[in-house]
């Protein structure tokens, strides 16, 4: 019986060890495991110790950590997250590789950026039957690779429903969420989530079938039914919007944009609303063609789109940050991907700095290099490998009739304004 | 042969058996809870670098969404929806046992019906749904049949009494009356209830035919609730088409229609089981004896074999009811606003996931074990005593 | 009530009699019957014109590989072919060899493997899983699964004429433990060597729901066996936590515990340890599988006469000995119907996993190929559910009607 019971135990366990050893695709939790043993085992082991007592359950190691987002000094990363997850069990292997582990260091041993996104949002990410995720925000994806790794292609695209992906993005299961996200500030505190720079500025709007008797948002009145995606700034925005016109809606929320699409297909929807690139990318492939959808003037909200990264770790934040804002910056420089070859001569010293490239100095020439972790050619890979922030919106966008609008740079009219890499 | 005396030596601790089982039964326990503190540890510490709060402090934040079908301001508190939310699991869970028991009986007694065609026919029914998984049904329910079947709202069906369309199906629903006039008219009818209840005792006695109070007494508060409503001057109202909604009566929600029709669906293939295996158990004898008694078919399943084919069906069918419960869970992937999806979307809108989906699993763990105790209750009751 | 008496046996008169006593047996019943045989006759007519007439298979057709493997790379599908095929040659193999050993301890009588009434039986027992396998196979786009099929086919056929010569030679203690050893091994063998090209986590359709079922029945049976046995303890703790887990599972719904799974359990384990989603739903299938498991052999445990640990206690077992030697295994024996049902059951709700946690298998594929470029906005989903609910049915029905030959041949009786 005895026997029984104990052969029993054992299989059990080895039957979870063996199929949890295994799933991590091809052993990468093992390469990262040896990673963080090995930098963390150094930096913490001493700090541990010390800190453990005092700083354990101190709320203000936290909030230093959380809030420091572009002011954080990153030589109190290392010990602050040491003493956090210096728990009482005092199993030191475990604890080091929870949280102040490098997300950098562990994307570059991984050599690929796990970017979370979502797989049927067209003109923003769409998988097609060739497997390639193809969209405004897939492109994101790959200029942080492509800045991170030098690698555009180095992107594992993670599909995400909206339910989960601030989960996702939580239990580390991707490095960055690409997904067309609206930054709020409940987002920023209560989901673990710390917003980058906003890559669309975007609103809500609304849209009708064309041969329907709404000719403007003040016809949908009367118990009329409007569609929005669950779990999203949207159902929120929508029962304000009808409150602050004083109109009758009954909001209906789906958990997904096909099982919305079906239901306004089949009627029941008399208005969709969602954001307004959304709704012209939605518009853009519609079974029955773009003009059976009309979408109204008007945006009732501030939807500003950005990438996201989980809170704690103010290095990972920063690089993605310049990563994402690299395109931006090459095409306030004038930099695309066709021309980003012919500047090795240029006397522009923004250029310079940015490329990559030397820069003559009074004694010596040298490379710009601020010390956030990324190569110093980031920007030149970005553009070359995917281009400006221009190509990228004409490519995705621009095929979709949306104009630049406020998404223009800030000296043509419009709001993007990156830093200045210098 | 020579017993061997006994010993007046005390066996050593490590062979004194009930030494050793608290021994075994304290290290089971101190590995329980050093489990359980790693895993709370974790918990403890990864909520603190996510900045999560770990209490329930999130219900008191603003919902922002609005329940389908519901008049809760998007503005209510996060408690509100998750009452909303349970009185609709309620409500689809009631509604689903009750017709799932119906249709469940009428399958069973039809499969095992002389008429070799009524029989085939619940026997494909049955085979075909209970093999196929509820999720199929639910996602069919929505996608096939509101999306596919229901007209849109200008064709909906309009049958005078019922209107039909993907956007709901109306039925008549009573107009007016508020809770404190309700009760009061429940409380008369319940007055006048008990009065034919004992009328119809009392001629019970004196005519030696069956009371049949709870029939009478019951018909009797239907008839009382609906004559006083009326008196009293409310009224009921009929749908009709009004535009793009329904005016009048009352919508049933087309999320909860699907889900309805798969859970009564699934589950009524299940009973049909239950009730067929429990007809099968009653002793033939009793079926013949009724039918020298010159009972009629239906007098026999009435009478004779329906009331102890219960007895035996209780547990299971309870079982089932649990079942019914745990699956409406499943209105969460087509949008009917049960416990579930609730929590889910609260969630998704930045509440702890933790807490929340925690403090759901206590209440449908409450749901389960008070409907247990109930389905217990019964059996207790029902159950034969045995000599 | 009479029944009509023919003195004649003559073709006719027998189908009169027969539609007599089974469908016009009165007015009442006649009325019955047509009815009931108006409304057969609508389904049966919608179903076939559905089939064969306005139903577009062609969405099938193109997605076949998505419905039954998932996301799996092209290249790499050799490597299931592989497995597949082995799995069926190890399968008659254990065919072979159990026969051979029943023949040898004399409980069946010997007869020629491929006589024409074993072959009938065997077409009666699988011929719903053959017919559902050759649709499938119908609807492939490609000759690979029809190679698949047939070596696999060959595969079995060669396992099953070789097993016997293995089964019928007397192994000692060291070369049996050897075989079992070997047998058992394989099956997580050929699992490594898919993993190794494909991690688990990209697995998805049909393939992954019968994985994830079988994988947490088998990963189950240990504990559930534990916490029936700990329910019945006379040690009070133990007893309390045995009787709180199980509890406390069966009253959740399993959705939900799929849902809390996806959000919650990286709260609990340190990021090194992380489990995948398709980790996470097996660890919920299992422990939620467990508590059900347990119930079940606690039936079980009751079900055997207590007069049988007394007999081991007389004959100088210890209550370990008694237990695991003589109690559980006539326990677990008498209840196989219940288990078998509770993998059936279990095989079904692999299906929620998709809803719940967005694994990409076979339901979740079905509900979202229909959004596809090609197939939009044309009402698909009716077939991809059809061609789903067909698949899932197959199975479920082919082991509940195994299942009842089980208990006939066990002689497992109802209460």
């Amino acid at each position: 019986m005895r026997t029984l019971l104990l052969r029993a135990v054992l299989l059990f366990f080895i039957g979870v060890f063996a199929i949890s050893c295994t799933s991590d695709g091809d052993g990468e939790s093992a390469v990262t495991d040896d990673t963080d043993d090995s930098a963390d085992d150094a930096t913490d082991d001493g700090s541990d110790d010390a800190t453990d007592d005092s700083s354990d359950d101190s709320s203000d190691d936290d909030s230093t950590d959380d809030s420091g987002d572009t002011t954080a000094d990153d030589s109190a990363e290392p010990t602050d997250d040491g003493g956090d997850d210096g728990d009482d069990e005092g199993d030191d292997d475990v604890t080091e590789v929870q949280s102040g582990d490098s997300k950098l260091a562990a994307v570059q041993s991984a050599g690929v950026v796990r970017c979370g996104t979502r797989d049927a949002l067209p003109a923003f990410a769409v998988l097609t039957e060739d497997g390639d995720h193809v969209g405004f925000d897939a492109d994101f994806c790959r200029v942080i690779a492509a800045a991170v790794l030098g690698d555009a292609e180095a992107v594992e695209f993670v599909d995400l429903e909206t339910a989960d992906r601030f989960t996702a993005l939580q239990s580390d299961e991707v490095d960055v969420l690409v997904r067309n996200t609206t930054w709020t500030a409940g987002r920023d505190g209560g989901e673990g989530a710390t917003f980058l720079q906003p890559n669309f500025y975007d609103g809500q709007g609304m849209m009708v079938a064309s041969d329907s008797e709404f000719g403007a948002i003040e016809d949908l009145d009367d118990g009329a039914i409007i569609c929005v995606a669950q779990g999203t700034t949207t159902e929120g925005n929508a029962a304000s919007e009808a409150a602050r016109l004083g109109l009758d809606w009954e909001i209906r929320g789906f958990e997904d944009v096909p099982l919305l699409q079906e239901a306004f297909v089949a009627g029941q929807c008399d208005g969709w609303s969602s954001d307004s690139s959304q709704l012209a990318g939605i518009r853009s492939d519609f079974p029955d063609g773009p003009d059976a959808l009309t979408i109204f003037e008007g945006v009732f909200s501030k939807e500003p789109l950005a990438p996201a990264v989980a809170d704690g770790d103010t290095e990972w934040a920063q690089v993605v940050n310049w990563a994402v804002s690299a395109p931006i910056i090459a095409e306030e420089l004038g930099i695309d991907s066709s021309n980003v070859d012919s500047f090795a001569d240029t006397d522009d010293v923004n250029i310079q700095r940015f490329l990559g490239l030397e820069i003559e100095g009074d004694e010596e020439t040298a490379v710009l290099d601020p010390g956030l972790g990324l190569p110093t050619d980031f920007g030149a890979q970005v553009v070359s490998q995917v281009g400006n922030y221009a190509e990228i919106f004409d490519e995705h966008l621009g095929s979709i009739g949306l104009e630049r609008g406020v998404n223009a740079l800030w000296n043509e009219g419009g709001i993007m304004y990156a830093p200045p890499y210098r | 042969m020579v017993s061997a005396p006994v010993s007046a030596t005390r066996v050593p601790i490590w062979r004194n058996v009930r030494v050793l089982q608290w021994i075994f039964q304290l290290l089971v326990l101190l590995f329980a809870v050093l489990v359980l503190a790693w895993l709370w540890g974790n918990y403890q510490t990864n909520s603190e670098r996510l900045n999560i709060p770990t209490d329930l402090g999130y219900l008191d934040n603003p919902a922002a969404f609005e329940i389908t079908g519901n008049s809760m301001s998007q503005n209510a508190p996060v408690r509100t929806a998750l009452y909303e939310g349970f009185l609709n699991t309620l409500r689809i869970s009631v509604a689903g046992i009750i017709a799932a028991t119906l249709l469940g009986t009428i399958v069973g007694i039809a499969r095992l019906s002389q008429n070799w065609l009524v029989s085939k026919i619940a026997t494909v029914y049955v085979e075909a749904v209970r093999n196929v998984p509820l999720a199929i049904f639910v996602v069919a329910g929505l996608s096939a049949i509101v999306f596919g079947v229901l007209p849109n709202i200008q064709e909906a069906w309009d049958l005078g009494f019922l209107v039909a369309s993907n956007r709901g199906i109306a039925v008549p629903w009573f107009e007016g009356g508020t809770g404190g006039g309700l009760l009061l008219l429940g409380l008369a009818a319940a007055a006048v209830a008990w009065g034919v209840a004992r009328w119809r005792r009392s001629v019970s006695e004196r005519t030696g035919e069956p009371p049949r109070s709870g029939l009478f007494a019951g018909g009797a508060f239907v008839v009382a609730m609906i004559v006083g409503w009326f008196a009293l001057g409310y009224s009921a109202t009929l749908p009709n088409v009004d535009g793009r909604r329904t005016a009048g009566g009352i919508r049933v929600d087309p999320s909860f229609f699907a889900l309805f029709f798969a859970l009564v669906v699934y589950t009524a293939s299940h009973i049909a089981e239950i009730v067929r295996g429990s007809i099968q158990s009653v002793p033939k004898g009793q079926g013949e004896a009724a039918s020298a008694l010159a009972l009629s078919g239906f007098q026999r399943m009435i009478n004779v074999i329906l009331p102890q084919a219960f007895r035996v069906a209780i547990p299971p069918l309870g079982n089932q009811y649990l079942n019914l419960i745990k699956n409406s869970s499943l209105g969460a992937a087509i949008g009917y606003y049960d416990l579930t999806l609730v929590t889910q979307t609260t969630v998704g809108n930045g509440s702890p996931a933790i807490p929340a989906f925690a403090l759901t699993m206590v209440i449908y763990i409450g749901i389960s074990l008070f409907t247990s105790v109930f389905v217990n209750i019964a059996n207790r009751r029902l159950a034969l005593v045995e000599r | 009530m009479t029944v009509p008496v023919t003195g004649k046996s003559g073709s006719g008169a027998g189908a009169v009699t027969w539609l007599r006593r089974n469908l016009f047996r009165s007015p009442l019943d006649s009325v019955i019957t047509i009815i009931s045989a108006v409304i057969a006759a609508w389904v049966v007519y919608k179903t076939v014109n559905f089939i064969f007439v306005t139903g577009r298979w062609e969405i099938i057709r193109r997605n076949e590989k998505l419905l039954m493997l998932g996301r799996f790379p092209e290249v790499h599908v050799l490597r299931w072919s592989i497995t597949a095929v082995t799995l069926a040659g190890w399968g008659g193999l254990i065919a072979g060899i159990l026969r051979a050993r029943q023949i040898a301890s004399g409980s069946i009588v010997p007869d020629a493997p491929f006589s024409a009434r074993r072959l009938g039986d065997l077409a009666a027992r699988f011929w719903i899983p053959a017919v559902v396998v050759l649709l499938t196979l119908g609807l492939a786009s490609s000759s690979g699964p029809w190679i698949t099929a047939v070596l696999a086919v060959v595969a079995a056929i060669a396992g099953r004429l070789i097993g016997p010569f293995i089964g019928r030679v007397k192994l000692g203690r060291g070369a049996n433990a050897t075989l079992y050893t070997f047998l058992a091994v394989l099956p997580v063998a050929l699992y490594f060597y898919v993993v190794d090209a494909v991690g688990f986590d990209d697995w998805g359709g049909f393939t992954l729901n019968l994985f994830l079922a079988v994988v947490s029945i088998i990963l189950c049976f240990p504990l559930g066996v534990m916490l029936a046995l700990g329910r019945r303890s006379k040690l009070p703790l133990v007893q309390l936590v045995s009787t709180a887990y199980v509890e406390l599972v069966r009253g959740a719904p399993l959705f939900v515990l799929l849902l809390l799974a996806n959000v919650a359990l990286q709260f609990f384990i340190p990021a090194s340890l992380a489990p995948s989603k398709a980790t996470r739903s097996i660890v919920v299938f299992t422990l939620f599988t467990a508590a059900y498991m347990a119930e079940i052999v606690r039936g079980g445990l009751q079900s055997v006469p207590t007069g049988q640990s007394e007999a081991a206690k007389a004959l100088g077992l210890s209550p370990a000995r008694q237990t695991g030697l003589v109690v559980l295994p006539q326990a677990l024996r008498n209840v196989i119907p219940a288990q078998i049902g509770q993998l059936i059951s279990l095989f079904k709700d692999t299906s929620l996993a998709g809803i719940a946690m967005g694994l990409f298998d076979v339901l979740n594929v079905a509900s979202a190929i229909p959004a596809q470029g090609d197939f939009r906005g044309q009402g698909l989903i009716g077939e991809t559910l059809a061609f789903t609910a067909l698949l899932f049915w197959a199975v479920s029905y082919t082991m509940s009607r195994e299942s009842q030959r089980l208990e006939k041949r066990l002689g497992v009786g109802t209460r």
